[in-house]
């Protein structure tokens, strides 16, 4: 029982590691510009897919093409930015919400529509590899995502807490005004934010490859999840985002395994309903982070 | 456009059953009904995210729980569809209750969240149970015409039945517009806090304006499983068929009562040509093809179709 419940700690931990990723990104966005993205999980399907062909026509290995995948998906987000959201920063709120599902339809049957509803799989040496500690049995891919995840979690956080341009964007986070006064360009800050978020997912992408498939609707299950860790962690609040993918991916874990594997979601989905009515600011704390 | 509404409106019903009785084709009586029930649930969806504001990416949901519950109450109790209809949007209202009491304390984009995970949500429990739903697999209705079964041998029955529910919902919308609640609804949609001031109760309103727009949507879930006569959890409960219903909604005009007649009208057959013509071997072309409109008409025409078409009328008479 002890082992089991072990297990799943490990294994929980560690995809959480891949989902608290995927919902900086999101939570980046929406703590500066106060828009949901409702596109990410296909942002991260592209990022996916990405490394998928690298892989395949080149056979690049799925880590090292986390240097091509990053700024390809800091790109897509760079212009979606400029030429979409841009127009809609001081439009109403239902125009952002449907603007970007939008963008998610097209992107989701682009997909479909030039490589199939096919499930595509990396597969590496190291795939299926393990390490072992007595009992206890760690996926090596899975150790190496979640380790890449929060060295990528860590450097996010001193490049906002001690750069320029970090400290820019966390001006005008909080008070755009103010921001504007202390001479940031915000339209600037904005692009670079969506650039920054949409490259977190595009790591994540690329981290997911060797221990998960591709394919046109990827993004749904691990944007519906990246809501429920966004909403936990408080919107805008990064080092939320951190905890609650971890705590998401216990649950998923636990819940996998003493309710049933298909009522995972639906556990996390409760829990999500709950924190947001129990405390719509989440469970760590501030609003803004 | 004052022309379209109110008796001009039921001139307009009247020509649409003509055309259902004169035309035989099939695929053009399947045309019709996509494009009634496209109104009818746009409409239903308008009540709750036009008027009041609340952008649901749920209703699947309700559209799912009527689709199942009149399926399941036929097949297993033989209960007529008619009544299955009724009952199914009763279970949507009660369900609406569920969603609606604890996630109308939410705003914005918080509940448009909370609307997904319900959806999710039921979805996945209807996966899970599967010896009383028939889970991932689905149902497949017995075809049995008759009145009673809701079944008929062409189309042209249930292009009226569709017609009766876009009359229904498109009187109903005109009604609320007109009405205490859709007036609060317009008030609390412009600024709550300020509604609230002035003593309205927000909460509430959202509530009945939920369960209106779920009871609608319910009804044409069990209708469309009639006409279909194929129900999964996959199709009936997803976000995609929530964003789909919405999408006349934002075309025609979001929060008005002609606007989703106008976007459906523009839509929909392009939809189900789309969907004839070149999905066979392009899987996904024609849901880009609602992507980009939807993209375009949000940033270009964010008001939609009828609330631009009548604003530059306006502007050239003032002129």
């Amino acid at each position: 029982m002890l082992i089991i419940i072990g297990q799943s700690l490990i294994s929980g931990i560690l995809m959480g590691g891949i989902y608290a990723l995927v919902s900086i990104g999101l939570t980046l966005i929406f703590g500066v510009m106060n828009v949901v993205n409702f596109a990410h999980g296909e942002f991260l399907m592209i990022a996916m897919y990405i490394t998928f062909w690298v892989f395949h026509y080149f056979q690049i290995d799925p880590y090292v093409s986390l240097l091509i995948v990053t700024p390809a998906l800091f790109l897509i987000g760079v212009v979606t930015q400029r030429y979409l959201i841009q127009h809609l920063i001081q439009a109403e709120h239902y125009t952002q919400i449907f603007a970007t599902v939008g963008l998610s339809t097209i992107m989701a049957n682009a997909a479909l529509f030039f490589w199939k509803a096919d499930y595509r799989m990396v597969k590496t040496a190291y795939g299926t590899s393990t390490l072992n500690f007595s009992d206890l049995v760690v996926s090596y891919p899975r150790l190496i995502s979640f380790l890449v995840a929060i060295g990528i979690t860590v450097l996010l956080f001193l490049f906002l807490k001690r750069t320029y341009l970090g400290r820019a964007i966390r001006a005008t986070a909080q008070d755009i005004t103010g921001a504007k006064l202390m001479g940031v360009n915000i339209n600037r800050v904005y692009i670079f934010t969506f650039g920054l978020g949409s490259a977190c997912v595009g790591v994540a992408g690329a981290l997911l490859m060797p221990i998960y498939y591709a394919f046109p609707t990827v993004g749904l299950h691990f944007v519906l999840t990246a809501f429920v860790v966004v909403v936990l962690g408080g919107m805008g609040n990064i080092t939320g985002a951190l905890f609650g993918g971890l705590v998401i991916g216990v649950v998923e874990a636990f819940s996998g395994f003493f309710i049933a594997p298909e009522l995972k979601e639906a556990v996390y989905f409760v829990i999500f309903v709950l924190v947001l009515l129990v405390k719509p600011s989440g469970l760590f704390g501030l609003t803004k982070g | 456009m004052k022309f379209l509404k109110g008796n001009y409106f039921l001139g307009f019903l009247i020509l649409l059953a003509l055309l259902v009785a004169v035309v035989q084709n099939a695929f053009v009586l399947h045309l019709l009904i996509m494009v009634f029930t496209s109104v009818a649930l746009g409409l239903a969806w308008n009540v709750i995210g036009g008027y009041g504001g609340q952008l649901s990416l749920g209703h699947a949901a309700f559209y799912g729980i009527g689709a199942y519950t009149s399926t399941l109450l036929s097949i297993h109790l033989g209960v007529t569809p008619w009544l299955g209809m009724i009952a199914g949007g009763i279970l949507a209202v009660m369900a609406s209750l569920v969603l609606g009491i604890p996630c109308f304390r939410l705003r914005g984009t918080y509940f448009t969240l909370a609307t997904i995970a319900f959806a999710e949500v039921l979805r996945i429990l209807v996966v899970f149970f599967k010896d009383f739903t028939g889970g991932s697999i689905g149902i497949v209705l017995k075809f049995n015409a008759g009145f009673l079964n809701m079944m008929f041998k062409n189309r042209e029955p249930f292009a009226y039945i569709a017609l009766g529910f876009m009359a229904l919902t498109y009187y109903l919308s005109v009604y609320i517009e007109n009405s205490r609640l859709g007036y609060y609804l317009t008030a609390l949609k412009e600024n709550e806090d300020g509604a609230r001031a002035l003593g309205i109760n927000t909460y509430r309103c959202k509530l009945i304006a939920l369960m209106i727009s779920a009871f609608l949507t319910a009804l044409i879930g069990s209708f469309f499983a009639q006409y279909l006569t194929f129900i999964e959890p996959e199709s009936e409960f997803s976000l995609g068929l929530s964003i789909a219903l919405t999408l006349p909604v934002m075309i025609g005009g979001i929060g008005t009562a002609l606007g989703p007649v106008i976007g459906a009208f523009i839509i929909t057959p392009l939809q189900e040509l789309l969907r004839v013509y070149i999905s066979g071997e392009h899987q996904g072309l024609q849901n880009i093809v609602y992507g980009i409109v939807l993209v375009v008409v949000v940033i270009c025409i964010p008001q939609g179709i009828y609330k631009w078409v009548t604003g530059t009328i306006f502007r050239k008479k003032t002129s």
